[in-house]
């Protein structure tokens, strides 16, 4: 068993941990922090993605050991007090999903990339999210509400 | 002719009430649930596609640090009582019921069939001990396809049955089939091939069982379509009384149809937990999932269709082999449908119908999404070659053969009314927005650059629910319940058997019970997914929009009646001067007199009223589809074929449909777009593949390849204007129709692109590759 300590949505977590434990099993069973989903354990899907440290990382293929010491971010860190950031609200106005299995790994890579491309157009948020798996929603609803967030941003 | 009354909610695109736990990871997923003392089982699985199982030995297993239990199948044979497929009995399945255990026992009969099960501390270790159970296989032939299946020689799959027959051959006539192919112009013959693709919901299979000792009562968390359903199997496989199992389920990652009921490895961890007297999960892995949960699709057709040189399509005759897979279940049901539906929208004179399932060693056929989709497939791509040969534009003659709508309405050769259809209609609003000379000179222009664009249509329809049939009392789709109370808190409280898995019920029946009843939509609350509380019923079958939304308008309106009449008593005026209002009760014409409801629910709590004075302000609300109706549309695709590379790029997707009145036209747009979606999917990228030894060879995500965003194209949904068949419930199935329509659409653009090489396309699965290999082929020719 390995100690480990990390920041999760900016409290401070410590856990002791088998090597081969992924960080996606770390956050739901440790942690109880269930947001994160996983949808295939091997990197393709995307629904386990967090941020780490500023990038998003599919945390079904990164050890939790390999993220002692870094600020981490999760689905359940987006919004304070119950409610909605503006992604969120954005995704929620434009009924971007269906059985939502897969909103935490879209969520949390939109939200990456917005944070680095806040002009994007159509064609880059389809781009950056194509590697991310949804099969209930034929991907429209998920794109308009990405492109809803980043023009309100646009307009402050 | 009854109309549609506009109303606050019903119509809307109301935002949605599941939305706000989704989209903040608070939803309650089967595998975020963590109970005290919880176990969690793996399952041991067959690398061989047909083997004798010689021995299991799992102490090694059981010696583990770690692991508190290993069974194999003799153990759950031994833990479970021996029967059939308990979801196959219940529904009826037809043909032989072949042997049925939950883990193989003397064999296995596809990759991936479970062996042994172990149960321990957490899923690392239960793989852990996974890898030291020792499996003794004697290698058997495998039976790899339909064909060497159905040959006399194939060694049978299950001792009791002798052969790998699951649905015995029969044929059935509509019409008269052998005149209308004798005064037929000419008889076009095809083979045409739908190959084996699965669901794939993003969440798989899994359950969390928890055996509470001293009640003797099996609580089990379920991912599933139908609590109830489960619930009937899980009691029966465990020995139990109905009353000592309970089955809840909250949120579910999707299904499309596999999740119906519990499955062999949800039974085998309810069997466990009886065993261990501790809860045990079990949440299937994406390998698992690919390879065991189940398979669709996968029939092959021999087709002749009798054509007039005018380009009527006058008679089909078509013979179709269903490869089931190892365990035959769904497979066996779906020629049935197929038979019934073939038809389509069409004035066929004469069908006649031939059907065979196979039993081979690869997984289980399941119901996926329009699970007789098939036959639209076949019918529609059947109008385009004859199209082709006849040199006729293939929605000219889907308007020359698609039947009128007249009175009375004219009906389809195997029999159900062709009531209140806007197959033509559709049609024409295709026509209308996609601009088809337009396309065919740009079309033109771009061959000369070397460009090959193609662009396709297909119609279909879907019996959700189907019209109600002029000779029998039911309805066309069984009967719906539901309980619906007014709460003291003046909630409307709907408790439903529909288990939503994304369709958005939560929402969609708030807004038809809010209009009706007449509070604010956030003023109801839908119950689901919990035996102990909602009546019997399944999500599936596009069934819910009529048959819930039916049952939630008029069990409102029965609650409404109840509690105006409770009213009318203390407010002291006749129930015919009542009205509900935003949340009150006042008399018509004195809004100085409302009550909010809550206050009326609290007075009929009180306890105050005599037992001449019904205070129990709940009723029990049944619908049977009323006069029910079709679903349907009409697809269009435009493509462009690489022919350097065989990549197909859809450019432009228009679907025009007709579901009837919209309860919210986000979720019905919602519902077709992820059709549609998976049927790309299905033609330029899915399979489900088997090597010739029945080895299977999509096990993961790098193989068994989905379509992304980049994939997909905006599409375009138009909604058409329909035709209203009953007073109050013109609400219609949108479920499945994206799925059923978007293949056909697609092959039929594809094959449009590549008209200059003649190519002839008479399969579903068009990846790269194929696609190539046509062009040569026909280039060869
Ligand atoms: S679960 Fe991590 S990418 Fe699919
Ligand atoms: S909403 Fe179901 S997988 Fe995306």
């Amino acid at each position: 068993m390995v100690d480990i300590t990390l920041t999760v949505n900016g409290v401070t977590r410590t856990g002791s941990v088998e090597a081969r434990k992924t960080l996606a099993d770390f956050l739901r069973d440790d942690l109880d922090l269930t947001g994160t989903h996983v949808g295939c354990e091997h990197g393709v899907c995307g629904a386990c993605t967090v941020i780490v440290d500023d990038r998003e990382v599919r945390s079904c293929l990164m050890l939790a050991v390999q993220a002692a010491g870094s600020q981490v971010t999760t689905i359940e860190g987006l919004a304070h007090d119950g409610g909605l950031g503006p992604l969120q609200q954005a995704m929620w106005d434009s009924h971007s999903f269906q059985c939502g299995f897969c909103t935490p790994g879209f969520v949390m890579q939109a939200t990456a990339f917005l944070a680095a491309h806040p002009e994007a157009d159509e064609q880059q948020i389809r781009e950056a999210l194509s590697g991310n798996i949804c099969r209930c929603t034929g991907y429209q609803s998920i794109i308009d509400g990405v492109l809803l967030a980043a023009q309100r941003t646009r307009q402050g | 002719m009854p109309e549609i009354v506009a109303e606050r909610y019903t119509g809307a695109s109301i935002k949605r009430s599941e939305d706000p736990r989704i989209l903040t990871g608070t939803g309650r997923y089967v595998d975020d649930i963590k109970l005290p003392g919880m176990l969690h089982a793996a399952f041991v699985r067959s690398p061989l596609a047909h083997a004798r199982v010689l021995s299991v030995d799992v102490s090694a297993a059981r010696a583990l640090p770690g692991v508190v239990a290993a069974y194999t199948g003799a153990d759950l044979e031994a833990m479970t009582v021996p029967g059939p497929d308990v979801l196959m009995a219940l529904m009826g399945a037809p043909g032989p019921s072949p042997e049925f255990t939950l883990l193989a026992t003397d064999k296995v009969r596809f990759v991936g069939d479970p062996v042994a099960m172990v149960v321990a501390a957490d899923r690392y270790f239960a793989e852990d001990g996974c890898d030291l159970v020792e499996v003794e296989y004697d290698d058997l032939p495998p039976v790899a396809n339909a064909a060497f299946a159905l040959d006399p020689s194939s060694p049978p799959l299950f001792a009791n049955l002798g052969d790998n027959i699951a649905r015995p051959h029969s044929r059935s006539e509509f019409g008269d089939v052998p005149a209308t192919f004798a005064q037929a112009d000419r008889v076009m013959e095809f083979h045409i091939d739908v190959h084996r693709h699965q669901n794939v919901p993003m969440e798989g299979r899994g359950c969390v069982a928890s055996y509470d000792s001293d009640l003797g009562v099996m609580t089990v968390y379920a991912a599933t379509q139908s609590v109830h359903v489960s619930k009937i199997a899980v009691a029966m496989r465990l020995g139990m009384e109905h009353d000592q199992v309970r089955v809840l389920a909250g949120d579910i990652g999707g299904s499309f149809g596999l999740k119906i009921g519990a499955s062999r490895e949800e039974l085998a961890a309810a069997a466990a937990s009886r065993a261990l007297g501790r809860p045990v999960k079990w949440v299937e892995d994406r390998g698992e999932n690919l390879t065991a949960s189940g398979q669709a699709r996968e029939e092959s057709f021999d087709v002749r269709a009798a054509v007039s040189n005018d380009g009527d399509l006058l008679g089909l005759d078509v013979k179709v082999v269903i490869d089931t897979g190892a365990y035959p279940g769904m497979g066996t049901m779906v020629p049935g449908i197929m038979q019934e539906m073939l038809p389509g929208p069409y004035k066929l004179a004469a069908l006649g119908f031939e059907s065979t399932a196979a039993i081979t060693n690869k997984a289980s056929y399941v119901a996926y999404r329009g699970p007789w989709a098939s036959e639209t497939f076949v019918r529609e791509r059947v109008i385009d070659l004859m199209a082709k040969d006849l040199g006729i534009d293939p929605v000219e003659l889907r308007l020359r053969n698609a039947a009128e709508r007249t009175d009375p309405p004219a009906s389809m050769i195997t029999g159900r009314p062709l009531v209140g259809v806007t197959t033509r209609e559709s049609l024409e609003r295709v026509a209308q927005l996609v601009d088809i000379p337009a396309f065919r000179r740009r079309q033109a222009e771009g061959r000369e650059q070397g460009r090959y664009l193609g662009i396709g249509v297909a119609t279909f329809i879907e019996a959700a629910p189907g019209p109600r049939s002029p000779e029998g009392p039911s309805g066309p789709m069984g009967t719906e319940s539901m309980r619906l109370r007014l709460e003291e808190d003046g909630m409307v409280v709907l408790f439903t058997g529909q288990m939503p898995h994304g369709q958005s019920h939560q929402t969609t029946l708030a807004q038809i019970a809010a209009d009706e009843f007449g509070v604010p939509f956030e003023q109801v609350r839908v119950v689901v997914g919990d035996t102990a509380v909602v009546p019997f019923g399944l999500t599936g079958g596009s069934r819910s929009a009529t048959m819930t939304g039916g049952v939630a308008l008029h069990g409102a309106r029965q609650l409404k009646v109840k509690v105006l009449d409770f009213a009318s008593q203390l407010m002291e005026a006749s129930a015919m001067d009542l009205q509900i209002t935003d949340g009150n009760v006042w008399v018509r014409g004195d809004p100085a007199s409302a009550i909010p409801v809550s206050e009326i629910a609290q007075q009929a709590a009180s306890g105050q009223f005599g037992a001449d004075v019904d205070a129990n302000l709940e009723v029990q609300a049944s619908f049977d589809g009323g006069e029910g109706g079709w679903s349907g549309g009409t697809h269009c695709a435009i493509v462009d074929v690489d022919i350097e590379t065989g990549l197909v790029k859809v450019e432009r997707y228009v679907a025009v449909e007709d579901c009837g009145a919209l309860i919210n036209p986000a979720v019905v747009e919602g519902q077709i777009r992820g059709g549609v979606a998976q049927g790309i999917g299905a033609v330029l990228l899915e399979r489900s593949a088997y090597d010739q030894d029945g080895n299977y060879q999509s096990a993961t995500f790098m193989d068994y390849l989905l379509p992304t965003a980049s994939d997909i194209p905006r599409i375009e949904v138009d909604h058409l204007q329909t035709v209203p068949l009953d007073a109050d419930v013109n609400f219609r199935g949108v479920g499945e129709g994206g799925m059923i329509v978007a293949p056909p659409t697609l092959v039929n653009a594809i094959e449009d692109a590549l008209a200059p090489f003649g190519v002839r396309i008479r399969e579903q699965h068009l990846p790269p590759a194929r696609i190539l290999e046509l062009i040569d082929a026909a280039n060869a020719t």
